[in-house]
């Protein structure tokens, strides 16, 4: 005890001395290099430490090269330590000298120490110098072999580094990674697979033996490990295990498992009732029938959903999206949750993974809207996303949290106090994406945009614009509907004060000016708004000009010049169709009202039209007056009008308003190219490479190419236990028998891919046709978008090859 | 892919402290510090650089006001870089001594650059686990000093009657007995701990997250709970931490996020039973989050006559509540905290609170007899910010009823605090009633411009509130259009109705400097929101390895619930 005590004291006052001398200024070079000439190792270590420090504070230390290098025969672990981390940082700069440290640490690998050989592996094969290529390589042969699993993971490690250094040593480097995958450790077998990914992550060929005994180690391996090994097993699941799906009747099914799953299936990869296959059998289900080799990685992946990692709990949720069913897939939703918990970070990230993975599936995300709800101090990087979280669960939630969700939306939208204008933007935005969505009542729809009438009269104009423009959104969808709510807003003319607001509603007046000719305001408007042209600002100016032109079109084809007869008439409906869909209450109507208004108000239009015309003519701005004459041009001859009708009153497409990540869509749950969306170029960052589409049926790898050799095995794993690897051929051999219940896994087994094997209604497909169906099946979009999931397939097959192109030749320049 | 191309840490004025490339030839720092900052403040933690060559993308984080970038020329996994950096910070922590100053980096460079090197090898991430850097890297000397040598073997010469005298060799560096590094069956956990007094404590921290309505009623209240552990106990020991909950521990925490070394399994089978080998030191054992509100509340969102009832049944320690648009010109507003009495400092607790770790009688492992502190929690460091709008030019006469508001013409918001004897105070003069004893800040903003809105076109302001939507009405289009907008033009403004239009305009224009939020920050020792409580600790002694017979390590429970700024008052 007493010993103790004195021991401490002595080195409490060595460490005082310690932290003084390293505050003083650098020595000078004849001193440090006197220190690392020393004799004695503390002086030694001193100088290196000296030296250690001046790199890290960028000065030059290459004069001390020779001095520092010498010392790596050194015996210190210590000293060693220090001289490799200063040889790794400037080997490169001096190659022909640290090839003479080379003979020393090639001796290092055969040090009685397995932390020396480890360091002494790690280092060779991190020193950039390629001649030394085929010694590295020797060093990896010897480390893979080692009794150390430490140094056969730094073994593992170093591949990557000499296949960086010399690609052409790779032969004998995939001979080693075989090796290494094959570790009984699991810390081995993560690194080799994290190399593997590094060197060669197209032979998968190399992976069957051991796909069975990596996924066994998942639970075991380090965080890192865990990680390369889910990334490599997706791409791996997706190139050998076929998509094979089956048809149940519901009733069955919902007899064979449990009523989560039947009711869950249903809304995710359903392609009943829409697709136009299977209309002629309702009652039947497709079901995805799990291979037995998929599902032990699926239920394995199942204990690191809890993991501290969020990382890893992300690359499960990619695995089951990408692989699993709808239930694996909701099991994953509460950790995903739980990763709001962690730092900002993080929940950055986390958050544009939910929204990835709530675009899939929405439903399960409703009972956790609590951690959606925007809070006053949330960075804006972060309410964006909650917001359209919030509007992506809108749909599915019960009518109480709709209104729940209204509520906040509207709360963020009143323009009050310290808000973010970006924050009253996003959150208008979101109140016309909730009234838009197929599953919104027409009540909420109308709340909704009364909601968004109140706004109207608000003060701030980025308030009233941007809610001009959902409104203008949601009667664009809608036309007919909202005949009154655009007369309402041309009542409200008055009250808007800015400029894009009173924009916005002279654009809708005028595109509503054709409809029901009899009642029309847009005359009404345009006169009144006539008499204070000289006051609007310029944007409601082009409005008013535009709306003047159109209402004189209008003018013109109901009332056609006599000379050319009966030919206008019938053009123009054709040509307002889209406009308005009812094109037959035009044609019925129009002929009986048109004469009524043909004899009253023959002069008032076309006076008001060229009155407006007269005034931009002397307006300053030269983009109105050159509108204005275009508008003349075209407008010249009142007998043709169907170039003018065709410019002014060509249909407008509806506008589409989708969720801001719709965009990120295709990209990979927990890709840096999701976060970074398109602006990283079109189809993601460097580097970046889209799943691998699922294998066809037939051909797939043979599944015995999995079964574990058990000879090749034992000859690198000293302390395997036979009885283990017995077992596991018993399971291999009788594989037709899904694997008994993982140790780890929870009960739920599912029960969702019991071998019933019945090749009946197995169906191939990929999974751009699901995704395709499950967008055409949960929105019911128009057309256009069918179109554009066709054409995406398309491209991506097309970035795919691209790609790996690329892929290859990033790996031979790294 | 997916690899950590090189680490970056400035300190708090942006100056670089440390540069360390692992692969490839990256941006420098001083390359990418500049593009960092210039990105918009707050910065995500993910930044694409598309004007660098290669275009690049930047991991960052933030620690103890140490910034650290990692940059990455192709894709990667987010997440993977971002948890590495956390990662290299608390390892640094860890070795360094926390808070992690930049000052401290600088002066052991050799130690973080031992450090570096182990956790990353050329670019993929390899070992990150404190205890197992804690076997191939030793901490510089001085800090071990300063943790008294606590369970660190190798750190006391006396330990290793092997070495050269002390004076000759400052480090003893012993090869580590092979056998011990390669057959450890515990990956956490360093080999061959030992500790002369061996303890065990467990903090348990809750988080507040709460919003509420501006009628006062909780839209949401979670409380994020860490359990953090600290296990200074020698051998290998095999721990049962027990933990409950008045509603049973399933009904009360949700989400529950283990270290690797909780079994699982044994928590499916019993919850609320944690059994674990501990890592060496402090960490973080779980994470949970609790519903405070429970699964039904949603239920009660359109009966207004629950509201009250639902917020007092989250007993909350300290609640505020805004008010804005008071007085003549609504200029005013008013913030209100109301502290509950069950939160007192009494000065009987007082003293218990000086050491807050209750303290378990070492041979009565199970029974957690209650102290001072969890029979009478009391509130501490109770702090009120007032965001403020950015056209708020100043505020004029602000004033508290207890404790002082700071603010600045210029600021963000406004800082209120009030301090422990304040509290004491405000609960004193309340004493008695079960009612929460509450403080006030009144304050009446000024805007920027106050004579431009003479000029201001005539806004008929009342229009917005007196919209009606109907959507079912079709048949009143004729009607509806007959009103002739022009009129309603003409006709206002005129006569006596125009000073009241001035001042609604004036309530209006006001309207938008009010804060819109007020959030309170405490923190309250000996007590938890969730209700949460630890049963019992107990070694168990048949698994465990190494612990000397008869030996029972010192067990100590800490409560603490926190918000920062985690209550928040809408209006």
């Amino acid at each position: 005890m007493l010993e103790t005590a004195r021991d401490l004291t002595l080195e409490a006052a060595r460490d005082a001395s310690y932290i003084r001398k390293t505050s003083t200024r650098p020595l000078p070079a004849a001193q440090l290099k006197k220190l690392l000439d020393s004799r004695t190792e503390r002086d030694v270590l001193e100088g290196l430490r000296k030296v250690i420090t001046m790199d890290y504070r960028n000065q030059p230390t290459l004069p001390f090269f020779t001095s520092v290098i010498k010392n790596v025969a050194s015996p210190s672990l210590e000293v060693k330590k220090l001289v490799y981390i200063y040889l790794l940082h400037h080997a490169e700069a001096e190659p022909d000298t640290a090839l003479l440290a080379i003979n020393t640490i090639q001796k290092s690998l055969a040090d009685s120490n397995p932390q020396v050989r480890a360091l002494a592996l790690r280092v060779m094969s991190g020193i950039r110098v390629p001649v030394i290529s085929q010694i590295v390589s020797l060093g990896i042969k010897k480390g893979a072999g080692d009794m150390s699993p430490y140094v056969r993971r730094a073994a593992a490690l170093a591949v990557p580094k000499c296949y960086a250094l010399d690609p052409s040593t790779l032969p004998q480097l995939l001979e080693f990674l075989a090796t290494l995958l094959g570790d009984k450790q699991y810390f081995v077998a993560g690194a080799a697979v994290a190399a593997f990914l590094e060197v060669c992550p197209d032979r998968i060929d190399l992976i069957h033996p051991h796909y069975r005994s990596l996924i066994r180690k998942l639970v075991d391996m380090d965080e890192w490990g865990q990680l390369a090994t889910l990334r490599l097993m997706m791409v791996y699941a997706r190139k050998c295990f076929p998509r094979r799906t089956r048809r149940v009747k519901k009733t069955i099914v919902s007899s064979t498992t449990n009523k989560l799953t039947t009711k869950t299936t249903k809304g995710f990869y359903d392609s009943d009732s829409d697709s136009p296959d299977s209309e002629s059998s309702e009652s039947y289900e497709k079901i995805q029938v799990l291979d037995p080799d998929l599902e032990l990685l699926l239920k394995s992946a199942s204990p690191l959903l809890q993991s501290r990692n969020s990382a890893v709990v992300i690359a499960v949720a990619r695995c089951y999206l990408y692989l699993g069913t709808p239930a694996h897939l909701d099991a994953a939703i509460g950790p995903l949750i739980s990763l709001l918990r962690s730092a900002a970070d993080i929940q950055h990230i986390a958050l544009y993974n939910i929204v990835q993975v709530c675009l899939a599936r929405p439903q399960p995300f409703v009972s956790h809207y609590t951690h959606f709800l925007v809070r006053s101090t949330d960075a804006p990087h972060i309410w964006r996303l909650k917001l359209e979280l919030l509007t992506l669960i809108f749909p599915h939630a019960p009518p109480r949290l709709q209104s729940l969700i209204l509520a906040e939306l509207s709360h963020f939208s009143r323009s009050s106090g310290s808000q973010d204008p970006g924050l009253v933007r996003e959150a208008v935005r979101a109140i016309g994406r909730c009234a838009q969505s197929s599953a919104t009542s027409p009540r909420t729809s109308a709340r909704c945009l009364r909601l968004l009438l109140a706004h109207i009269g608000s003060a701030d104009a980025h308030l009233v614009a941007e809610s001009l423009e959902v409104i203008r959104h949601l009667i664009q969808r809608d036309p007919d509907a909202h005949r009154t709510t655009v007369v309402r807003l041309a009542k409200h003319l008055d009250a808007a004060t800015s400029a894009q607001a009173r924009a916005s509603i002279i654009w809708l007046v005028g595109e509503f000016a054709g409809v029901d000719p009899a009642n029309n305001i847009a005359a009404d408007v345009l006169r009144i708004l006539a008499k204070g042209f000289a006051d609007e600002a310029e944007a409601a100016k082009l409005q008013i000009v535009l709306l003047a032109a159109k209402v004189y079109v209008h003018y013109l084809d109901a009332n056609p010049p006599p000379d050319p007869p009966q030919t206008q008439p019938k053009a123009s409906p054709s040509l307002l169709d889209g406009l308005d869909d009812d094109s037959g209450f035009r044609d019925v109507e129009v002929p009986q009202q048109q004469k009524e208004p043909e004899k009253k108000d023959m002069y008032p239009i076309p006076a008001l039209y060229h009155y407006i015309l007269l005034l931009t003519r002397y307006d300053t701005s030269y983009d109105l007056r050159d509108r204005a004459r275009v508008y003349r041009a075209l407008l010249a001859t009142p007998s043709s009008t169907q170039l003018a009708s065709l410019l002014l009153l060509a249909p407008k497409p509806v506008p589409q308003t989708p969720s801001p990540s719709e965009a990120r869509k295709g990209y990979t749950l927990g890709s840096a190219s999701l976060v970074v969306g398109d602006e990283g170029g079109v189809g993601g960052l460097r580097g970046y490479s889209d799943l691998p589409p699922w294998v066809a049926e037939g051909q797939e790898p043979d599944a015995r190419l999995r079964d574990e050799v058990v000879s090749s095995s034992r000859d690198y794993e000293p302390m395997a236990s036979r009885s283990q690897t017995a077992s596991e051929r018993l399971d291999s051999a009788v594989s037709a028998v899904p694997t008994s219940a993982y140790s780890r896994s929870p009960a739920g087994d599912t029960g969702l891919a019991p071998k019933k094997a019945s090749a009946n209604g197995v169906k191939e497909k990929s999974l751009d046709d699901w995704l395709a169906e499950d967008e055409e099946s949960e929105e019911t979009e128009t057309e256009s978008e069918e179109e554009e999931s066709t054409e995406e397939e398309e491209t991506e097959s097309e970035e795919e090859s691209e790609e790996e192109g690329e892929g290859d030749r990033l790996v031979k320049s790294s | 892919m997916s690899a950590i191309e090189a680490l970056y840490i400035f300190d708090e004025h942006n100056a670089t402290i440390l540069e360390h490339v692992y692969r490839g030839r990256p941006p420098t720092a001083s390359v990418l510090l500049p593009l960092y900052l210039s990105h918009p403040s707050p910065q995500p933690s993910l930044i694409y650089l598309p004007n660098t060559h290669p275009p690049t993308l930047v991991y960052s984080i933030i620690q103890d006001r140490l910034l650290f970038l990692s940059p990455s020329s192709a894709e990667s996994e987010p997440l993977l870089a971002l948890e590495f950096l956390h990662r290299v910070a608390d390892a640094l922590e860890d070795f360094l001594g926390s808070p992690l100053l930049a000052s401290k980096i600088e002066s052991s460079y050799d130690v973080v650059a031992q450090l570096l090197s182990e956790m990353c090898d050329g670019g993929l991430v390899s070992n990150t686990e404190p205890n197992a850097l804690r076997d191939v890297v030793e901490a510089p000397n001085w800090v071990k000093g300063l943790l008294g040598g606590v369970g660190l073997p190798s750190s006391s010469p006396s330990l290793n009657p092997s070495s050269q005298t002390p004076f000759s060799l400052p480090r003893p560096s012993l090869p580590r007995a092979p056998s011990a590094a390669t057959a450890n069956p515990v990956p956490w956990r360093r080999a061959n701990v030992r500790h002369t007094s061996n303890e065990l404590y467990v903090d348990i921290v809750e988080t507040l997250s709460i919003t509420l309505a501006p009628s006062g009623r909780p839209l949401s209240a979670l409380a994020f709970g860490t359990v953090a552990f600290t296990a200074k106990v020698s051998g290998v020991p095999d721990l049962i931490l027990q933990l409950n909950a008045p509603g049973g521990i399933l009904n009360t925490i949700s989400l529950p996020v283990f270290h690797p070394c909780v079994r699982l399994g044994r928590w499916k089978e019993k919850p609320g039973e944690l059994s674990f080998v501990p890592p060496d030191g402090r960490f973080v054992l779980a994470g949970y989050e609790a519903d405070l509100l429970g699964d039904d509340h949603l239920a009660s969102f359109t009966s207004t006559s629950s509201t009250s009832k639902s917020l007092a049944s989250l007993n909350l320690p300290a609640t505020p509540a805004v008010s804005v648009s008071l007085g003549p010109t609504g200029a005013d507003f008013e913030v209100r905290l109301s502290i509950s009495p069950r939160f007192q400092n009494k000065p009987s607790a007082s003293t218990a609170s000086s050491s807050s770790r209750g303290g378990l009688g070492s041979r009565s492992a199970s029974a957690f007899s209650a102290t001072g502190t969890t029979a009478h929690p009391h509130i501490e460091e109770v702090k009120v910010h007032i965001p403020l709008p950015a056209a708020v030019r100043t505020i004029a006469d602000l004033r508290t009823s207890r404790g002082d508001a700071q603010y600045a013409p210029g600021d963000t918001g406004i800082e209120w605090r009030v301090a422990a004897k304040d509290v004491a105070a405000l609960l004193a003069s309340h004493h008695g009633g079960s009612v929460s004893a509450s403080a006030t800040l009144r304050g009446s903003v000024v805007g920027e411009e106050e004579e431009d809105e003479e000029t201001a076109p005539s806004v008929s302001l009342e229009a917005g509130s007196r919209w009606e939507y109907d959507e079912d009405e079709g048949g009143g289009y004729q009607t509806s259009s007959s009103v002739e907008p022009a009129q309603q033009r003409n006709g206002n403004g005129k006569g006596e109705a125009e000073a009241e239009q001035r001042s609604k305009r004036r309530v209006a224009l006001n309207r938008v400097l009010m804060p819109s939020s007020a959030t309170v920050s405490f923190s309250v020792k000996g007590w938890l929101a969730s209700g949460i409580k630890v049963d019992a600790l107990m070694v168990d002694a048949k698994r465990s390895k190494g612990l000397g017979a008869g030996v029972t390590p010192y067990k100590g429970v800490k409560y603490l619930t926190v918000s920062r700024k985690g209550v928040e008052a809408r209006c």
